[in-house]
């Protein structure tokens, strides 16, 4: 934390090397945002850290990768294109192509006038026409669909990894369950902690009232040394739902106590705002 | 394609990426050439995993290939960009199992040297291989853990038994020792 003090120099290798805890790499980052001084320190320090990179065994990529890329870039080329007709010329796209062959020869039929033939054609490369389109537009849904299904299948993925790390903290030997009580003002908030200091994870579940705009629940472990530490901003769960957030803090932290505040949007280093639930670890 | 333009000298990355903004596939071509093996063997050396550094590798040079216009020459280079963002999706993909999949900021890279060719490449490889050879055994085991397994002061000093003040000042004496040699 900086308190808007610039970033203290013996930080700034800690920061650039990722040796700091999350909580302290957060707010040396917002200040770094809002400071110019310290962002191009900070970019610097940056910069030379990167080049730890080299201490690497330095091996080549399969030449498939690249192969791969630029099969990957082509077709999202394609894909583009593709999305971009009929407002832009689609040039090369099939169902593209077939619908303004079509689509010419149809204008060219029914605007021809003298040759009988046209009468033929034109009925003909009006059908095309629209049978071109819906398969241009089903092409379309079934990509959309395909696009769906593999953001539904990323969220099961991420959602099974949220689960196994919920009973991963559960089982845990040393995982202490806190309940928390609502304070003066919200009495009939509840909320409900599982921590486990060895994993350096807390759980937490919680039933709050609404948010006043701009401002946001923030849940505090309060170690038996020291400042409290930030464990999640959260935000009350809606109606029906059993929401459990989950948060990192330092591994090893020993823990007298939880408790969430309110406080402004995005969150604080540490508490500004009223206590909403309290509850202590063992009590 | 040579990295080289038609006379024989060296193209610069921001020359390169100039032309990636404009879909030029050849420059992005002569890009991934420079730099595939230093993100690659960075995100094995994190992972300990091809398939996963491979991944990295070609989501990042796609990520360059469709947002190379937001790059800014000014905000830093693209080689330190290439090397922290690698870094970053890696450890961000060691720590998803516990989690910590927070946002990275990638921004502000500043690299005061030259990665650009292979020979520049060599010089950096063999100077930062001899620091971090020549390091007290504990600087250098700190450093390691922090940079390549993403490890924090606190888990640092939990893994190694040493105290947390002795961690930090390792960590500093071994960033200020790469700071001299590079000057």
């Amino acid at each position: 934390m900086t308190n808007g003090r610039h970033i203290p120099e013996e930080d700034l290798p800690l920061l650039a090397a990722g040796a700091l805890p999350e909580e302290e790499c957060a707010a040396l980052r917002a200040h770094a945002a809002g400071c110019a001084e310290c962002a191009a320190k900070l970019a610097e320090e940056r910069g030379r850290a990167a080049l730890l990179a080299l201490a690497a065994t330095q091996e080549k990529p399969a030449p498939t990768i690249k192969a791969e890329l630029f099969a990957r870039i082509r077709a999202e080329g394609e894909k583009e294109e593709r999305y971009r007709w009929p407002a832009q010329a689609d040039k090369g796209g099939e169902s593209g192509r077939a619908l303004r062959q079509v689509s010419g020869q149809a204008g060219r039929a029914l605007a021809g006038g003298t040759n009988w033939w046209n009468w033929v054609l034109a009925p003909l490369a009006a059908a095309l026409l629209i049978a071109a389109v819906v398969q241009w537009r089903e092409g379309r849904r079934l990509e959309a669909e395909l696009d769906g299904a593999n953001q539904h299948l990323a969220e099961m993925v991420k959602e099974r990894q949220r689960t196994e790390m919920l009973l991963d903290v559960l089982a845990a030997q040393d995982t202490v369950s806190v309940k928390m009580a609502g304070m003066p003002g919200a009495e009939k908030a509840t909320g409900a902690v599982q921590y486990s200091a060895r994993k350096g994870m807390v759980m937490y579940t919680a039933v709050l009232p609404p948010l006043p705009a701009n401002k946001t629940y923030q849940l505090w472990l309060v170690p038996t040394t020291g400042t409290p530490i930030s464990a999640g901003i959260f935000a009350p769960e809606e109606r029906g739902t059993k929401k459990i957030w989950m948060a990192e803090v330092p591994v090893n932290t020993e823990a007298k106590a939880f408790a969430v505040t309110v406080e402004p949007a995005g969150g604080v280093p540490q508490p500004t705002g009223a206590k909403v639930l309290v509850g202590a670890v063992g009590g | 394609m040579s990295p080289h333009g038609s006379t024989g000298e060296l193209v610069s990355d921001w020359s390169l990426l100039e032309r990636v903004v404009r879909k030029d596939e050849s420059a992005l071509s002569a890009l991934y050439d420079r730099y595939s093996g230093l993100v690659f063997s960075e995100a094995k050396r994190i992972l300990r995993d091809t398939g996963a550094a491979e991944e990295i590798l070609q989501d990042l040079f796609f990520q360059v290939w469709r947002t190379a216009e937001r790059f800014d020459a000014a905000r830093g280079s693209l080689a330190g960009w290439l090397l922290v963002a690698a870094r970053n999706r890696a450890i961000s993909r060691l720590r998803r199992n516990t989690g910590k999949t927070e946002d990275l900021d990638e921004n502000g890279v500043s690299l005061r040297v030259d990665l650009e060719s292979v020979a520049a490449q060599n010089v950096l490889l063999n100077k930062v291989r001899t620091v971090m050879g020549s390091l007290p055994e504990g600087q250098r085991q700190a450093v390691e853990l922090a940079y390549f397994e993403g490890m924090s002061h606190t888990e640092i000093a939990d893994k190694t038994g040493q105290p947390l003040g002795t961690v930090k000042t390792r960590i500093r004496s071994a960033m200020e020792t790469l700071k001299q040699v590079l000057r």
